[in-house]
């Protein structure tokens, strides 16, 4: 494995699960928690002659970021397209009640210091949602997940990190969007019906997934970003993302709350709004709606560079702070 | 249907073990294999362990490891394959990753 300083220059959707989560806290800060040494594999896979693996394709540990506990997971695109099965779902589901039993814990011991050094969860998402060898386990493990999410809701911060090859697709899709923060790159997607099966369903005509602009443009970062689905846009290096982790955990807890796209009726009427614009603009193209919110040429947003993007692009104004 | 459990146990002379006490490489990817080795008081010894659903290259299989154990004087030593159909070619190649990997000195931060 590269080391702490290598992994930092390394592409983020090159870098494998493991290399995520050790890359995304601070250096020499992460352990892993059941780790591959542990031997837990998916006790499903094998009767059906599927390979198994010792992390059954996730990576969960704890690192640092300053002074505040991380609880990382990093799910592995690679291994059944990051789906998740029983055991992987169980170690994201505990990952999280560790970091509210954390929680618990700094407040005690340090009563008036405790908002920085409040724990936060970084998922790395890399999935296409329920494992369907496992399907109801796989379906639980989403439900158990959401359920944690809602413990945490108040206390400490949910980050997605989005930048890998799968994307964020399928059950994990409405995971990844229930979050607090969602910090993309441009080669990140995130969706709920992937490219693929859209196409499987509705036809060619309806998306055509062998299309890489139009995949990209519709469940890419940089649209994600104008919409406000993702709330930074970074480079795709590990130091991008991780730089902008260390920037979400300097805001106040309550600055981090805002960043929230669901999770309130105002909130859910600001989403109804969205729709309504989607029948109403009649858009057959994302960039069609880049051009609502004001950016004159969308086809030149497509081809720019990370750092010039954000310059120029123009996003969807939010109603709420 | 279900997943092909092969078992290896060697014996060499003046083995040598890993720097490390475990060490793990490798993703369960299609066509890929991750591979742990742990040093174990096994008298000098060797044992090798491949979960694969690959089914009739049980010869294959041993000669790659065998010739990979016996090449290397590995000793006291547990080496776990969870394989997903790999080639020879990738089999061999990634147990010299993992066996670099464990002989790799941790520097300070790592």
């Amino acid at each position: 494995m590269l080391s702490w300083d290598e992994l930092q220059k390394a592409k983020f959707t090159e870098a494998n699960a493991r290399e995520r989560a050790f890359g995304l806290v601070d250096k020499g800060t992460f352990t892993e928690f059941v780790s591959p040494r542990d031997r837990m594999p998916s006790p499903h896979l094998p009767v059906l002659g599927e390979a198994i693996g010792y992390d059954d394709g996730v990576v969960t540990g704890i690192g640092l970021i300053g002074k505040r506990p991380v609880f990382v997971v990093s799910q592995e695109g690679r291994f059944i397209g990051g789906a998740v099965g029983e055991v992987h779902g169980a170690k994201m589901v505990q990952a999280i009640k560790l970091a509210l039993k954390a929680y618990e814990d700094v407040k005690v011991k340090y009563p008036d210091s405790y908002e920085e050094r409040l724990p936060a969860v970084v998922i790395s998402f890399e999935t296409g949602g329920v494992r369907l060898h496992e399907s109801n386990a796989g379906l639980l493990a989403h439900a158990e997940v959401m359920d944690q999410f809602q413990d945490a809701r108040g206390k400490i911060p949910i980050i997605a990190v989005i930048g890998s090859k799968i994307g964020c697709f399928g059950g994990m899709g409405f995971v990844g969007a229930a979050t607090d923060v969602i910090i993309m790159s441009e080669q990140g997607r995130l969706g709920l019906t992937g490219p693929e099966v859209i196409e499987q369903e509705m036809g060619k005509d309806e998306f055509d997934a062998s299309n890489k602009a139009l995949v990209f443009r519709t469940t890419g970062g940089k649209h994600k970003y104008i919409m406000q689905d993702a709330n930074f846009l970074v480079e795709d290096s590990v130091a991008g993302f991780y730089q902008q982790l260390q920037e979400v955990m300097k805001l106040p807890f309550a600055e981090i709350e805002k960043f929230r796209r669901i999770g309130s009726k105002k909130l859910v009427e600001e989403q109804l709004e969205l729709v309504k614009l989607a029948v109403g603009l009649g858009a057959k193209d994302s960039m069609d709606v880049w051009k609502y919110y004001g950016n004159e040429d969308p086809a030149k947003l497509v081809d720019m560079g990370p750092d010039e993007f954000l310059k120029v692009a123009k996003r969807r104004e939010r109603k709420l702070g | 249907m279900a997943l092909n459990e092969l078992n290896f146990k060697y014996k060499v002379e003046n083995p040598q073990s890993i720097a490390k006490e475990y060490s793990h490489l490798g993703v369960v990817g299609s066509g890929d294999l991750e591979v742990l080795m742990e040093k174990k008081d096994f008298g000098g010894g060797a044992e090798v362990k491949v979960v694969t659903p690959v089914t009739g290259f049980d010869k294959v299989w041993e000669m790659v490891v065998t010739k990979f154990v016996k090449g290397n004087n590995l000793g006291d030593l547990l080496i776990e394959i969870n394989d997903n159909n790999a080639t020879p070619v990738v089999v061999s190649m990634r147990l010299r990753q993992a066996l670099a990997e464990a002989n790799k000195i941790e520097k300070g931060g790592e």
